[in-house]
C-alpha cells in the first residue's frame, strides 16, 4: 500500500526532468497522475515508458497560457474525479542578460513560465481543494528563489515571486487542510538546463561547463543535484505525513542556500 | 523491506516525544536503534513498549554531559557494530526567564543541553563516519532557531547556534558521504513542553500554559500544533540513501510559522 493510494496528482510538465521524476515517484506510491506538456507524442512516449497507462493521463497544453493551465486542472478532475496534489513544476527562463541589457520579453517570459503559470494552476486547483478540505500544492522553485546571481535576474526574480506566493497562500488556506510549499533545488542538468544553460552561462560570462562548475562549487556536496532528490521530498510533502509542513521553502540543493 | 534496513541509529532523548517518534519510525523501517535517556527505569519501560527485541537498546546518559553524549556514540558502535544515523534530538529549557533574571546555571545548562550536545555528538560521530564515508547527522532544532521570543533567550540563542553549526558542518563533510541537517519543528505538546511550559509562559509574560500554546499556534498557518509523527517522517526521509544530496538544510516542520 503506497503513501499516495487513492490520491490524484496533477503535474505541469512531467514528461521529462524533475516533473518526470516526481510523476514516477507518485505512481510508485500508488497515485493516479496527470502529466502535461505541449507535445502529445512526447506525452504518449512518457506514459508508455513509465508503464503506467492505467494510472497516468497526459493532458496537452502550453502552461504559459492561462486557459491551458486551467484546462489542465479541470481535465485532472474530469479524468480522475478529484485533484489532491498539484505540482507546479514547469519552469525556466531564456534570453538571459545583465539587467542593463535585459529585454522586456525575457522578463515577461520568465514570469509567465514560472510565476503566472504557478498562480493560474494553484488558483484553479483551490476551487476543488477548498471544498474537499484537502490539498497539497508543491511549487518547484529553485535555490535562485532564495539567492541571486548576476545575469539571471529574470529567473531569480520570477522564482522569488513564486516563493512569495507560496508563503502567502500557505497562510490563506493553512486551516483548511491544504498545504503549500516550494521545493528549491540546486542546479540539475535536465533537458531544460541543457537547452537554456548555455545562454545563461553567456550572460554570466562563462561557458556552459563553467556554469555547471560554479553551481557545484557553491554547494557543500561539490556536485549538481539530481531529479530524484526532488522527487523524494515531493513524495513526503504529498503524503499524509506532510500535513504539518506548509509555507516552507525547502532547500534541496546540497547545502547551497544560506537559509 | 524497510527504507532503513541494515542501518544503525542512535537518538538522544529517545524515550519520549519527538525522539521516541524517531525511534519508532526508524525501527518500523528496519533500522537498529539505541535509545538514550537519563532514567534507566524509563529506558527499560521504553524498550518494553517498543517490543523490538534485540533491534533496540537503551543507553542511560545525560545529553547535557560530554562524557554521556560521547558514551552513547561508543555504546552504539559497540552494540551494533556501526553508526549510520546520529540523531541529536534532546533539548529544551528548565527554568526559562527574561534575560534580566536569567541565572548562570540555567544559561549554562541550555548551552550544554542544546548546543554543546550537538557539537560533542557530531564530533564523536564524525570520527566513526568519516573513514566509512557514510553517515547522517540529524539535529532537532526549532522554529526558535530562526525566530526569537521574549523570555526564551537561551533557547533561541542556542537553537540559532545549532543551525549555524549544522550549516558549517554540512560544508565540512559534504563530499565525504555524510549529510548534516536540522529539523525545525513548530510547537508540539510534548512531555517536556507540558513540564516546562508553565514556567516558560510566565517568563514570556503570557501567564498560562494554554496561552503559550495558543500563541505558538496563532503564528502558524495550520492553526494547530505540529505532531511528533510529522517530524519523524522527515527524519526518516533524511536518513535514507535517497537523501544523499540533501545537506545543510534547516527543514521546517512548523505549519508555516517561520517567515523564511
Amino acid at each position: 500500500m503506497g503513501d499516495l493510494e487513492g490520491r490524484v496528482a496533477c503535474i505541469t510538465g512531467g514528461t521529462r526532468g524533475i516533473g518526470r521524476a516526481i510523476a514516477e515517484g507518485f505512481l510508485g506510491a500508488g497515485a493516479r497522475v496527470v502529466i502535461n506538456g505541449r507535445d502529445q507524442a512526447k506525452g504518449n512516449a512518457a506514459i508508455a515508458s513509465m508503464n503506467a497507462a492505467d494510472r497516468c493521463w497526459f493532458q496537452p497544453g502550453d502552461i504559459m497560457k492561462r486557459e491551458d493551465c486551467e484546462a489542465l486542472v479541470d481535465a485532472t478532475v474530469q479524468h480522475y474525479g478529484r485533484i489532491d496534489v498539484l505540482v507546479a513544476n514547469a519552469g525556466g527562463a531564456s534570453g538571459h542578460a545583465p539587467v542593463a541589457e535585459l529585454s522586456d520579453e525575457a522578463v515577461a517570459e520568465a514570469l509567465l513560465w514560472n510565476f503566472w503559470h504557478t498562480f493560474w494552476v494553484a488558483r484553479r486547483a483551490l476551487h476543488y481543494m477548498i471544498p474537499q478540505g484537502f490539498g497539497r500544492i508543491l511549487c518547484v522553485s529553485s535555490v535562485e528563489g532564495k539567492v541571486g546571481k548576476p545575469g539571471l535576474a529574470n529567473y531569480v526574480a520570477a522564482k522569488h515571486a513564486v516563493n512569495g506566493l507560496v508563503k502567502s497562500l500557505a497562510h490563506e488556506v493553512g486551516a483548511q487542510g491544504i498545504t503549500v510549499n516550494a521545493l528549491c533545488p540546486g542546479a540539475i542538468e535536465t533537458d531544460i538546463m541543457r537547452a537554456n544553460g548555455p545562454g545563461a552561462a553567456a550572460a554570466m560570462g562563462l561557458t556552459y561547463q563553467q556554469l555547471l562548475d560554479v553551481f557545484a562549487a557553491e554547494s557543500a556536496i561539490q556536485r549538481l543535484n539530481e531529479v530524484e532528490d526532488v522527487a523524494v521530498v515531493a513524495l513526503l510533502l504529498a503524503s499524509d505525513a506532510g500535513a504539518g509542513i506548509t509555507g516552507s521553502l525547502i532547500s534541496i540543493d546540497g547545502g547551497t542556500a544560506p537559509y | 523491506m524497510g527504507k532503513l534496513e541494515g542501518k544503525v541509529a542512535c537518538v538522544t532523548g529517545g524515550t519520549r516525544s519527538i525522539g521516541r517518534g524517531m525511534v519508532e519510525a526508524f525501527l518500523a523501517e528496519g533500522a537498529r536503534v539505541v535509545v538514550n535517556g537519563r532514567d534507566p527505569e524509563k529506558g527499560r519501560r521504553c524498550l518494553q513498549e517498543l517490543a523490538a527485541g534485540d533491534r533496540a537498546a537503551f543507553y542511560a546518559g545525560d545529553a547535557a554531559k560530554q562524557r554521556d553524549v560521547e558514551g552513547l556514540i561508543d555504546f552504539t558502535i559497540d552494540t551494533f557494530g556501526q553508526l549510520d544515523i546520529c540523531c541529536l534530538n534532546s533539548g529544551g529549557v528548565k527554568n526559562a526567564a527574561p534575560i534580566a533574571d536569567m541565572t548562570d546555571e540555567e544559561w549554562n545548562l541550555e548551552i550544554d543541553w542544546n548546543l554543546n550536545q550537538v557539537f560533542w555528538g557530531m564530533r564523536k560521530a564524525f570520527a566513526h563516519m568519516l573513514p566509512r564515508r557514510s553517515g547522517r547527522i540529524i539535529v532537532t532544532s526549532s522554529v526558535e532557531g530562526k525566530l526569537g521570543k521574549a523570555g526564551l533567550a537561551g533557547y533561541v540563542a542556542t537553537k540559532h547556534a545549532v543551525n549555524g553549526l549544522v550549516k558549517a558542518a554540512a560544508r565540512e563533510v559534504g563530499t565525504m558521504g555524510i549529510t548534516v541537517n536540522a529539523l525545525l519543528p513548530g510547537i508540539i505538546e510534548t512531555d517536556i513542553v507540558r513540564e516546562t511550559g508553565p514556567a516558560s509562559a510566565q517568563a514570556m509574560g503570557l501567564g498560562t500554559y494554554d496561552k503559550l500554546i495558543e500563541t505558538f499556534v496563532q503564528h502558524s498557518a495550520i492553526k494547530r500544533p505540529n505532531t511528533v509523527e510529522e517530524v519523524a517522517a522527515v527524519a526518516v526521509m533524511l536518513a535514507t540513501d535517497e537523501a544523499r544530496n540533501m545537506t545543510g538544510c534547516l527543514f521546517p516542520i512548523d505549519g508555516g510559522a517561520m517567515p523564511y
